[in-house]
């Protein structure tokens, strides 16, 4: 594998996607027409309104690929290599509605599965993707990345009912729903809940077994069967679970203090690990797992010849897609002539169980917007 | 595109016979010289206007396009079909019939779903015990997406419907529905409810102008002459007219007036005679007069009002104001 100073700087994405292949991953081309389903069910509804879709005649929908994360991803799942490690790289056309240009643009990045050293694997991408900028002329790009998974082992951490848990981790990636989410969660119970407050309060301390039998009992007797795909124990489940979330409305305060102290760390790797050390510390919150992971990743950035003085790391970095796992990054223009990043990627983890895998999977990958940066390089 | 102002208005069902009662009620008689079955129109005693009967999605479509000028449909259609509906179409009037809500609806057995964030709480739940996502049925896919989003739902998917979407949850087709209510019977016979606060849109049917079409100075024109007559039937619905006159009468007292009862003054303040014209809202007519008649009115006559003609012409100034000048 080449380090980024021994690249000649060139402006053809075929010689990137060589030095792609030089550092040894696989070329692959997927299809360019896609099943619909799996974008809309791992990216969410919203991107339905970004993606060129059709019906075929048998009334499936499919879409113009808006990405290739996940075309490469499912092509290797239904490999024989499914499951061993294996690395790809790609370059070609992808399809999104933007404000930008037009519909149509290239893509270049690299997917890497099952590899069980993540840490030297997440660091690998980022290396590649500084590659990728230096190819076109772009030596120092602003470099920002952030940590999935510290966040959800704050939360795992935290002393909060699980809906609660499950939405501030939903949410982690959409920051508005996060700051509501922070609001709702100080809100006193007076005025946050229905008319059954009274009945839920009641419910709150009371035997969880008696009380689930109860209100399917009580949901019975009203003559209401479930209909809609969710059971009567599975309403009556959420309905204590309302019972606990509103027993809980006195603590939250300090959570919420603790929730935004940590979402305000950032700094360098080298100091957020010490101020994330110092803050597991005080708040007595067992982050220590995904701190040694965090750890490790740096110390092999810094062995693999990055610059980690200038890697900007935020806990509250987030690339507003669900499937993302761990490690995150972006590169972007400094003086900020691009609409958006010039490379970006993450650890994936959950992906591949999602479209389908068996077991898990681990998965960590990057694309590079190439006519962002030729632009860049035109311009300069 | 001849100097023609066309109207595109729905051609079948209720809405067509309220919109026709509409325009009958300010003054415009839609006509169909050959008959009924005609789908071509005009308007007696207008010339330079076409109106087209179509279905509601057609209305919308040519708008959309800029293919008529006005059109009358429903908002919910409107905001649904045209993405960034206020930057293609200028809603020119709310025509006051035609209500509709547009709203999320989840089934009664959900006693545990009240709000969007209960809803939110749901269906993220949901995809974690049933590894998959919640399915809401609707044919509103837009509105939908935007405002699950805005309220930061995200595990959801829609599942197209377009016809009988209250029934898709006992089907077993999805989970949840979004669709128009007016009364709830519908949803509460499929045994739904809607969320407390999932309205997504209050509806009703508008004069809507489309931006893109041929604006030149004869549709203008003729537009003009056609919100003028609206404007002028709305103003007098919404007013009756209470005249009266004594000696005692001054600005003191038409000030109270206007600020207790939200009264107007088309005529300015009284004569020298002490006559006096103003303009009550309905539901004030009774306390105007008591005040009236207690600072010395004899009598107080109040009156049904037909059309208030004003210089200021209210609705074409919010369609030359959306439209820009002409070109």
């Amino acid at each position: 594998m080449t380090s980024a100073r021994t690249i000649p700087t060139t402006t053809t994405p075929d010689a990137l996607i060589a030095s792609f292949e030089r550092a040894g991953y696989a070329r692959v081309a997927p299809a360019i027409l896609q099943p619909a389903e799996p974008f809309l069910d791992l990216s969410g509804e919203d991107i339905r309104k970004r993606m060129y879709l059709t019906t075929d005649p048998q009334g499936r929908e499919l879409c113009l690929r808006p990405d290739l994360t996940i075309p490469v991803s499912r092509d290797y799942l239904a490999s024989p290599a499914a499951g061993k490690p294996r690395g790809f790289c790609y370059l070609g056309p992808v399809f999104r509605h933007r404000a930008e240009g037009g519909g149509e643009f290239l893509q270049a990045g690299i997917e890497s599965f099952a590899r069980p050293d993540t840490a030297a694997a997440d660091a690998e991408m980022l290396a590649l993707g500084l590659d990728a900028t230096a190819h076109y002329g772009l030596g120092a790009p602003d470099i920002r990345t952030g940590d999935v998974a510290l966040f959800c082992a704050l939360v795992a951490a935290l002393d909060l009912a699980p809906a609660w848990k499950r939405r501030l981790i939903k949410d982690f990636n959409h920051k508005t729903s996060l700051a509501q989410d922070l609001d709702r969660l100080t809100i006193s119970a007076s005025h946050a809940r229905s008319e059954y407050q009274g009945v839920l309060a009641a419910l709150a301390g009371s035997d969880p077994k008696g009380a689930h039998a109860l209100v399917t009992d009580l949901l019975s007797i009203a003559g209401i069967t479930a209909v809609g795909g969710r059971s009567v124990g599975e309403i009556a489940d959420h309905f204590l679970e309302q019972a606990a979330l509103g027993a809980q409305t006195s603590l939250p305060r300090e959570t919420r203090a603790l929730i935004e102290k940590f979402l305000a760390i950032t700094g360098d790797p080298h100091e957020a690990a010490a101020k994330l050390r110092a803050f597991a510390r005080e708040g007595k919150i067992a982050l220590d797992g995904a701190l040694d992971a965090f750890e490790s990743r740096t110390a092999c950035l810094a062995a693999r010849g990055v610059d980690v003085a200038r890697i900007r790391f935020s806990t509250a970095f987030g690339r507003g897609l669900d499937y993302y796992t761990g490690f995150v990054f972006e590169l972007h223009d400094p003086l900020a002539r691009a609409l958006g990043p010039l490379v970006a990627g993450g650890r994936y983890d959950g992906l591949l169980t999602r479209l389908g895998s068996a077991s898990a999977i681990a998965a960590v990958g990057f694309a590079v917007w190439i006519e962002r940066l030729a632009a860049l390089r035109s311009a300069s | 595109m001849s100097a023609t102002l066309v109207v595109a208005v729905p051609a079948k069902g209720r809405l067509q016979a309220n919109m026709e009662a509409f325009f009958a009620r300010v003054g415009l008689e839609l006509i169909k010289p050959r008959g009924v079955r005609d789908y071509r129109g005009t308007i007696a005693n207008l010339p330079g206007v076409e109106v087209a009967y179509l279905s509601a999605a057609e209305v919308v479509e040519l708008l959309a396009q800029g293919a008529v000028h006005l059109g009358v449909t429903g908002e919910d259609l409107v905001r649904e079909k045209i993405p960034d509906a206020d930057r293609r179409v200028v809603f020119v009037d709310a025509l006051g019939f035609g209500h509709a809500n547009v709203a999320v609806a989840v089934p009664q057995a959900w006693i545990d779903v009240h709000s969007m964030a209960d809803l939110d709480d749901v269906a993220i739940a949901f995809r974690l015990k049933h590894e998959r996502k919640m399915r809401v049925a609707t044919k509103y896919v837009n509105l939908t997406r935007d405002f699950f989003s805005s309220h930061g739902v995200t595990d959801y998917r829609i599942v197209e419907s377009s016809g009988a979407t209250e029934a898709a949850p006992a089907a077993g087709t999805a989970e949840l529905i979004v669709d128009i209510t007016t009364t709830g019977a519908t949803l509460a016979a499929n045994g739904l409810k809607v969320i407390d606060d999932g309205v997504i849109l209050r509806s009703q049917a508008n004069l809507i102008a489309a931006r893109a079409a041929n604006w030149g100075a004869a549709a203008r024109a003729t537009a003009r002459s056609v919100l003028d007559r609206i404007a002028a039937q709305t103003h007098a619905r919404a007013f009756r007219e209470v005249r009266t006159r004594f000696a005692r009468c001054d600005n003191a007292l038409i000030a109270e007036a206007k600020q207790r009862f939200g009264v107007e003054t088309p005529f300015g303040g009284p004569t020298s005679s002490g006559m006096l014209t103003l303009h009550c809202p309905p539901t004030h007519v009774h306390a105007l007069a008591t005040l009236l008649r207690d600072n010395g009115a004899e009598n107080v006559v109040v009156a049904d009002l037909g059309y208030v003609f004003s210089r200021a012409d209210p609705l074409y100034a919010k369609l030359e104001a959306g439209l820009g000048p002409p070109s």
